[in-house]
């Protein structure tokens, strides 16, 4: 069945376009402007003759030469006073936990010389998963442009003179307002009790993403007001109604990897996703059903759920296909009864109300959904946030102060909330930069960075996790609980306060003595009592509303859905370079933002629908009501034609605000854009205005919009056709879960799913005294090259990822290059190919249709081809992470004229940057096409000044001190994180014991939130990647080309519904 | 974390404390001989000073750790045995209630602790106060019986060798111009007499001329001449990254020689990190100040290099005490809030950026003398790369040193060692995993006999001489 899906990466290669093929053919594609070079008369202008130039590079070539003998002079400036624990040299790990406002998750620091590095799961004691979202944000930390002190009407000041200014503000007759995102620490909500005791203040709490339809839809049917506990790893059938849960919906960084423990074939049972979407999010992207349904459908999708469940018949106004979708999901969910799970991400208290209902008619309360009695994520409070605009408008707020959140960005009504401010008498920000809405404020007090401070952070109500500070404040920060107590009138440091909080006696004396804290602070977190959780009961009295409600609801021309990216987010961390060059999981684009639409709208309104890096995407405009924004138009398989989707998190800085180098665009040489007016031009449009008020809460999507071309165009820089196979298919193996069960016991190699790979040899192979087509030797007995000795000779390195547990979430692509110093590129460079990330994703989109289905349902096979290649068809989707394969039988070894690569007896293919000399070779010959090039100094060339970490002093601070920053001219590429392997080495060799199983990951392995990523030592028999080796799903990647890679992959499979 | 408070790493001295405090608790009372204030054996009592107590006492007036013991005789106001009580065991000559021993207690112990109680007999200290009543010259002690090199010797001697060989080759040069000279001019004068109608040809024609004449002498000439830019060019290419006795000034004049070859600091005790890291580390400040909180004067600068250290922590030398950020003393730790400039050394040792070194994998699992790469340091000043000639001088004194060819701290070098250096596999259970997976596997075992042709195993053969082994 496998054999016969075409997989592409994009329509470019799906249509084959002319810049396609030409890209394809070619490693290193980008123009080189020799022949412009060389045409320019400014050369034939230049008075230099040759005899002199031979004359200048003689004397450069000598003066270079006896400047290098000269020994450089090297400082070392030893710790005046060592703190006990740092040893140079050696990494420290400490248990923290990291919370932004919406993401929640347990991690390990990593530091060296006292430095914060790296970010990883506390797999051991924690909670959740790290994602690419949290593993990038340890560059935060060192952004130049936070705020190094508090400000006061702009100017810099003391905390002495903030304080006395915010008391004196507090003082007003006014509404006082304290708005806070979520807060989820129980010192600042005593911090904030006191301070509302002592000043008369209000708390007012208001999410950047708005989640206020279903907390209050879980208010209305459960009497409780709380975001819902989802058991994603209890759930046999999920339905998501737009919600991205494996991306940025919810808390999707623990259901992410709860749901992948339901993903294993292995264990003879699969949930099963059914994904009911307008655009392709990341859970469409791995759903075994993915539907396509317009936004103002999905209320009606939920209320036909609920019917088919219910046995209540049929709801009209849904398309036949959705319709047999909803079915097939039902079924499905009925199967599961108590072990179904449906979530919906609108912010539509209709629909959320409507999913209640199912949860509730499944039996599924208590099992996959759990409404604690206390309440956590997600509290924001959107009518109180309205009320407090039309108050500060009304000039009824006489103080506010601001935490954690920037409504001035991301506000239901952020234009009115900024009209309000400039009314509001006196108003101060905690703010780390000076943002859209601290900039406006009259004070800031900027808080510190979430690896600076202590935290208690509660999620989970039998736990307290602890973060705790990893670095000395860099600047006169003040943690925010600090100043809250500061303005109530007392004087407490933080930590004090803290402590305080989990033991009223604690004193000064007392800081190392609490045995219980000290285990707290080591595992990430304190033991509390809970108590007894109980199921409530289900009211449902708002159900005949909601569903006579959804289903007068009516689409324009065009619907909008705005969702959020893997990578970006919310827009917090849009000034973080590795985010923004992080392609997004679906678009591969990297850097931008854009309006994805169905390729069949984009023929029609004569858009172009091939984006390549001779080919700009056509700018839109996009009109909601009297909202409109440009952007380029993305062509994207499987989204619902009529439908368009936008990035929220874009747009940050729109009036220059100082919120990081790298939110803003640059021009060719580096420098920033400059608008007419002198501003810097953001990053894409922020489309939070665009959200409609549904029931007082902003549901981000909006049911009438107009779409029209504006004839301009935009280049982006998009990455899904780059470094394509050459027309080679064998990368991807994938199978249905029937088909694995029905052989699930065939060896590797047998099954009809992942067969070997054999070659024609003429020679009698099978013995049936003939030779002709049936005598093959499989692909890995060739030895065109001289056999490595790898086997049972010390380690051998490898690693086995299973494409079905894979999401494409990219958290190892981040990892990935902040371990390992990978420079920041740019968009420019990314447009030509010249992308770094040695580990990249490769998204591969497969049509449904097959030559067998074909065939089932009589089609000629000629209309079979053409079902397949319809575009504006729904694709299937593979997510595939690629990086050097490290082949026993490595192509790129033999053809480097200098041995600057070679093959370890690790079986490592190493890549010794010191020898290259840069021919590029390599790269030509490598297969998949995973070997980067240095073509610039990143470090130091202007062209990358404005977003190249390792260009600016102190963010420069982030590079792994263990990797070395490669210079230009050289080749470079995955390395197996060699430095890990040794590290851990000489772990074991100074214990004087077998290295463990698992004492070394690599990055990725260690970021992947499914554990998809398996890495260990081959020769050791009983690693687990060992065993994956013998797992009957195991292949490599173009098996047959022979070139024996020490990189393994499982055949992917779906669990996809017969109906 | 905390490793070198574990004993085999710890300073000679302190392990000797350790053992001193252990024997106190056992000593038998002692019984005195003969009056303590005669005549002791003055050599015999200097080693018993230099052992036990010049950590805090100085023969002098002047406070070290402790008050001086100058003029002990004249002012001790108690009984010989209390004073032998008092050494052995200052508590307990405190509680007998002696009244001069209990204004000692009042007027010291506030200021400096209690002393430790020392391990000597009665005669012992009868030695002793021999020796601090009469102490010998401090400079000529100093000089008497200790190979260890005074100051900058090692590293005069080494630039003095370098002069002698630029002296030598220019003298040759010297010597060639002059000769060919005065060849020249009498070959010159030969010619002219031999041919007048040459006098009008410019100097060029006569020269050639004249050249081809003495063919002979030319040609060797210049063979010679050529040879030696050949050989000339070819060392200094050669030289090109080679920093072989590379001696960089450092800011404070500290002297190996001083600590560890006088005073027997073990290496490890200011680079301890070298058993912990990959990098053996330059000491921290706070750990120059365990001994220099007490030594407060060099013996060879007084308080001038010492008072750097100071400075860079924020001691106050005179009240003993730390300073914090607003100059307020009385500390007795060093303080955070302290904004003392720190001490920058110059690196001597440099390696570029692509290539990564552990000391601690040299050290600890490779069982390398910290001489087998830096040479004899305790006999230097300050740090210097030590020529490879040197270091295989010292195979005599560091048996398991492995003698080398190639210049200090370059490829060469390093590999060459990769390559001699033999790896047990039983000196591990790693190695032994290792071993066992050769002897398993039929590729492993074919492997492992090609090992043992020379019937050793290396660290080459193992993959070290594999480029990711250190470069990545």
């Amino acid at each position: 069945m496998a054999d016969n899906k075409i997989y592409w990466s994009g329509l470019e290669e799906l249509d084959r376009t002319p810049e396609f093929e030409r890209i394809e053919s070619q490693e290193f594609p980008a123009e080189r402007p020799v022949d412009a070079f060389l045409s320019d008369d400014r050369l034939q202008r230049a008075n230099t003759g040759r005899r002199d130039f031979l004359k200048f590079m003689g004397f450069s070539v000598t003066a270079a030469t006896l400047a290098a003998c000269e020994t450089p002079v090297v400082k070392s400036i030893p710790y005046t006073n060592k703190p006990e624990e740092i040893t140079p040299g050696v990494a420290n790990f400490y248990a923290s936990t990291f919370y932004d406002g919406h993401d929640f998750v347990n991690v390990l620091v990593k530091t060296r010389e006292g430095r914060p590095i790296f970010v990883k799961s506390n797999t051991e004691t924690g909670y959740g998963r790290v994602n690419a979202r949290v593993n990038a944000s340890v560059l935060g930390l060192y952004d130049s442009a936070r705020l190094r002190a508090p400000q006061l009407n702009g100017e810099a000041t003391s905390w002495e003179v903030l304080d006395a200014a915010v008391r004196k503000g507090l003082e007003g007759n006014g509404r006082k307002v304290l708005l806070t995102g979520t807060v989820m620490s129980p010192s600042q909500q005593r911090a904030i009790a006191t301070l509302v005791e002592a000043a008369g203040v209000e708390h007012v709490q208001c999410d950047a993403v708005s989640y206020g339809a279903v907390v209050a839809a879980a208010e209305q049917d459960f009497g409780r007001r709380v975001f819902p506990s989802y058991q994603f790893a209890k759930a046999e059938t999920v339905v998501s109604l737009n919600a991205d849960f494996l991306g940025t919906w919810g808390d999707s960084v623990w259901y992410t990897a709860e749901w992948a423990k339901t993903r294993r074939p292995e264990q003879g049972a699969m949930s099963r996703l059914h994904a009911f979407e307008s655009g392709m999010s990341l859970t469409g992207s791995n759903a075994d059903r993915r539907t396509r349904v317009k936004p103002s459908q999905q209320g009606n999708v939920a209320a036909a759920l609920l019917n088919e469940i219910n046995g209540q018949g049929h709801v009209a106004g849904l398309d036949e296909a959705v319709l047999a979708a909803v079915k097939s999901a039902a079924a499905d969910l009925k199967s599961a009864g108590a072990k179904g799970l449906v979530v919906a991400g609108d912010n539509d208290l209709a629909t959320q109300g409507i999913v209640n209902a199912i949860n509730q008619a499944l039996g599924a309360l208590g099992t996959t959904v759990e409404i604690h009695a206390k309440a956590s994520l997600h509290q924001g409070d959107d009518a109180a946030f309205a009320q407090l605009v039309e108050d500060m408008q009304g000039g009824r707020v006489s103080a506010l102060i601001v935490d954690g959140i920037n409504p001035a960005y991301h506000g239901a009504d952020a234009e009115g909330f900024k009209a309000g401010l400039e009314k509001v008498a006196f108003s101060v920000s905690t703010a780390l930069y000076a943002d859209e809405t601290a900039s406006r404020c009259k004070a800031i007090a900027p808080n510190h960075h979430w690896l600076e401070s202590w935290n208690d952070l509660q999620i989970d109500p039998s736990r307290i996790d602890i973060a705790q500070p990893t670095i000395k404040p860099l600047y006169d920060t003040r943690h925010v609980t600090e100043s809250l107590v500061a303005w109530a009138g007392q004087s407490v440091d933080a930590y004090t306060f803290i402590r305080q909080t989990h033991s009223a006696a604690y004193t000064a004396e007392a800081m190392y003595t609490d045995q219980n804290w000290n285990t707290g602070v080591h595992n990430g977190f304190l033991a509390v009592e809970a108590a007894e959780e109980t199921v409530p009961a289900y009211l449902g009295t708002a159900l005949a509303g909601a569903l006579a409600e959804v289903k007068g609801r009516k689409g324009g021309g065009f619907e909008l859905a705005l969702y959020r990216k893997t990578a970006m987010g919310d827009g917090q961390q849009a000034a973080n370079p590795m985010l923004q060059e992080t392609p997004d999981p679906i678009t591969k684009t990297t850097w931008d933002n854009y309006v994805t639409m169905a390729v069949s709208d984009m023929k029609e309104m004569g858009l172009n629908t091939y984006i390549a890096q001779e080919d700009p995407a056509s700018v839109v405009r996009v009109t909601v009501g009297d909202l409109s924004v440009e952007l380029p138009a993305f062509p994207q398989p499987g989204q619902a034609p009529g439908t368009v989707g936008i990035a929220l998190g874009y747009g940050r800085g729109a009036d220059g605000e100082a919120i990081g180098r790298a939110a803003f665009q640059v021009d060719g040489s580096g420098d920033h854009m400059m608008d007419a007016e002198g501003n810097l031009v953001p990053i894409g449009a922020n489309a939070f205005p665009m959200a409609t008020l549904r029931n007082g809460a902003p549901d981000y999507n909006a049911y009438d919009v107009t779409v029209e071309g504006t004839g301009g165009t935009y280049p982006l820089a998009c990455t899904q056709i780059q470094h394509t196979y050459m027309g080679r298919d064998s990368v991807v193996k994938e199978t249905t879960f029937d088909s694995y069960l029905a052989e699930s016991g065939a060896d590797r190699g047998q099954a009809s799913w992942n067969k070997t790979i054999g070659l024609n040899v003429h020679d009698d192979i099978n013995g049936d005294g003939e030779i002709n087509a049936l005598d093959k030797k499989a692909a890995g007995e060739f030895d065109l090259w001289h056999e490595h000795a790898v086997d049972g000779v010390g380690h051998r390195w490898g690693m086995a990822i299973d494409l079905t547990s894979c999401i494409g979430c990219s958290a190892c692509v981040t990892a990935c290059h902040i371990e390992n110093n990978v420079p920041v590129v740019g968009k420019d460079e990314v447009r030509r190919h010249r992308d770094m990330h040695w580990m990249r994703i490769d998204r591969f989109y497969a049509s449904e249709w097959d030559m067998e289905r074909g065939e089932e349902e009589g089609l000629g096979v000629i209309s079979t081809y053409g079902k397949m290649e319809e575009p504006g068809s729904n694709p299937q989707t593979v997510h595939m992470p690629m990086m050097c394969q490290h082949c026993n039988h490595a192509p790129c070894e033999t053809v480097c004229p200098v041995a600057a690569t070679t093959h370890s007896n690790e079986g490592v293919n190493q890549m010794t940057y010191n020898r290259c000399i840069g021919t590029r070779y390599c790269a030509n010959n490598c297969p998949f096409k995973v070997r980067r090039f240095n073509w610039f100094h990143y470090p130091g060339y202007d062209k990358f000044q404005n977003f190249n970490p390792a260009q600016d002093a102190i963010q420069r601070m982030v590079l792994n001190p263990d990797v070395v920053v490669r210079s230009r001219g050289v080749m470079e590429k995955c390395s197996l994180c060699v430095q890990r392997t040794q590290s851990a080495k000489l772990e074991a060799k100074k214990a004087g014991a077998p290295l463990e199983d698992g004492a070394v990951l690599t990055a990725c392995a260690e970021a992947c939130p499914t554990n998809a990523i398996t890495f260990g030592d081959l020769n050791d028999t009983n690693s687990e990647v060992r065993a994956t080796y013998d797992n009957n799903r195991t292949y490599h990647a173009l098996e047959e080309v022979g070139i024996q890679p020490n990189v393994a992959y499982l055949t992917k499979v779906r669990n996809t519904p017969n109906s | 974390m905390f490793g070198y408070e574990s004993a085999n790493r710890s300073l000679p001295v302190l392990r000797r404390l350790a053992s001193v405090v252990a024997m106190v608790t056992l000593a038998a009372p002692a019984i005195l001989h003969a009056g303590i204030w005669d005549e002791g054996n003055i050599e015999n009592g200097q080693a018993l000073f230099n052992a036990n107590c010049a950590s805090c006492h100085l023969v002098t007036n002047e406070v070290l750790a402790a008050p001086g013991l100058a003029g002990i005789a004249d002012r001790w106001g108690s009984s010989e045995e209390v004073l032998v009580q008092w050494i052995q065991n200052p508590q307990a000559a405190a509680a007998t209630g002696d009244p001069y021993v209990k204004s000692l207690v009042d007027r010291y112990v506030g200021t400096y602790g209690w002393m430790t109680a020392q391990a000597v007999s009665a005669d012992d200290v009868k030695d002793i106060m021999a020796y601090v009543q009469n102490p010998p010259d401090v400079v000529a002690s100093a000089d008497t019986g200790s190979d260890c090199p005074t100051i900058y010797d090692a590293l005069e001697e080494e630039q003095g060798a370098n002069g002698t060989i630029w002296f030598l080759i220019l003298l040759t040069l010297f010597l060639i111009i002059a000769l060919s000279a005065a060849t020249v001019r009498k070959s010159l004068e030969q010619a002219a007499n031999q041919a007048t109608e040459m006098e009008d040809a410019p100097y060029s024609v006569r020269f050639r001329a004249w050249a081809w004449d003495n063919i002979t002498f030319v040609s060797i000439l210049g063979l010679f001449v050529v040879a030696y830019f050949v050989v000339i060019g070819y060392q200094a290419l050669m030289g090109v990254g080679v920093y072989q006795g590379y001696t960089p000034d450092q800011p404070v004049k500290f002297i190996h020689s001083v600590h560890v070859c006088e005073n027997e600091v073990d290496c490890q005790y200011c680079h301890h990190s070298a058993y912990e890291s990959k990098h053996a580390g330059i000491p921290s400040t706070n750990v120059c100040m365990n001994c220099h909180k007490a030594v407060k004067k060099g013996s060879r600068y007084g308080e001038v290099e010492i008072g750097k250290i100071y400075a860079a922590i924020g001691f106050d030398a005179e009240s003993g005490t730390y300073l914090d950020g607003e100059g307020k003393n009385g500390y007795q730790g060093p303080q955070d809030d302290f904004q003392g400039e720190p001490l920058k050394w110059n690196k001597v040792h440099n390696l570029p950026d692509h290539v990564f070194f552990s000391h601690q994998q040299h050290v600890v699992v490779g069982g390398l003398e910290c001489q087998n790469c830096h040479g004899d340091v305790g006999k230097y000043t300050v740090g210097r790369i030590a020529p490879v000639e040197e270091i295989n001088g010292l195979v005599n004194d560091f048996p398991g040193l492995i003698e080398l060819s190639k210049p200090t701290l370059t490829m060469g070098w390093c590999i060459e060692c990769h390559n001699k250096a033999e790896i047990s596999f039983a000196s591990s259970g790693y190695y032994e995993d290792m071993h066992n997976r050769l002897k398993d596997d039929l590729r492993g075992n074919e492997e492992l006999r090609r090992y043992m042709e020379d019937e050793k195993t290396t660290v080459k053969e193992l993959g070290g001489w594999e480029c990711s082994k250190c470069h990545y």
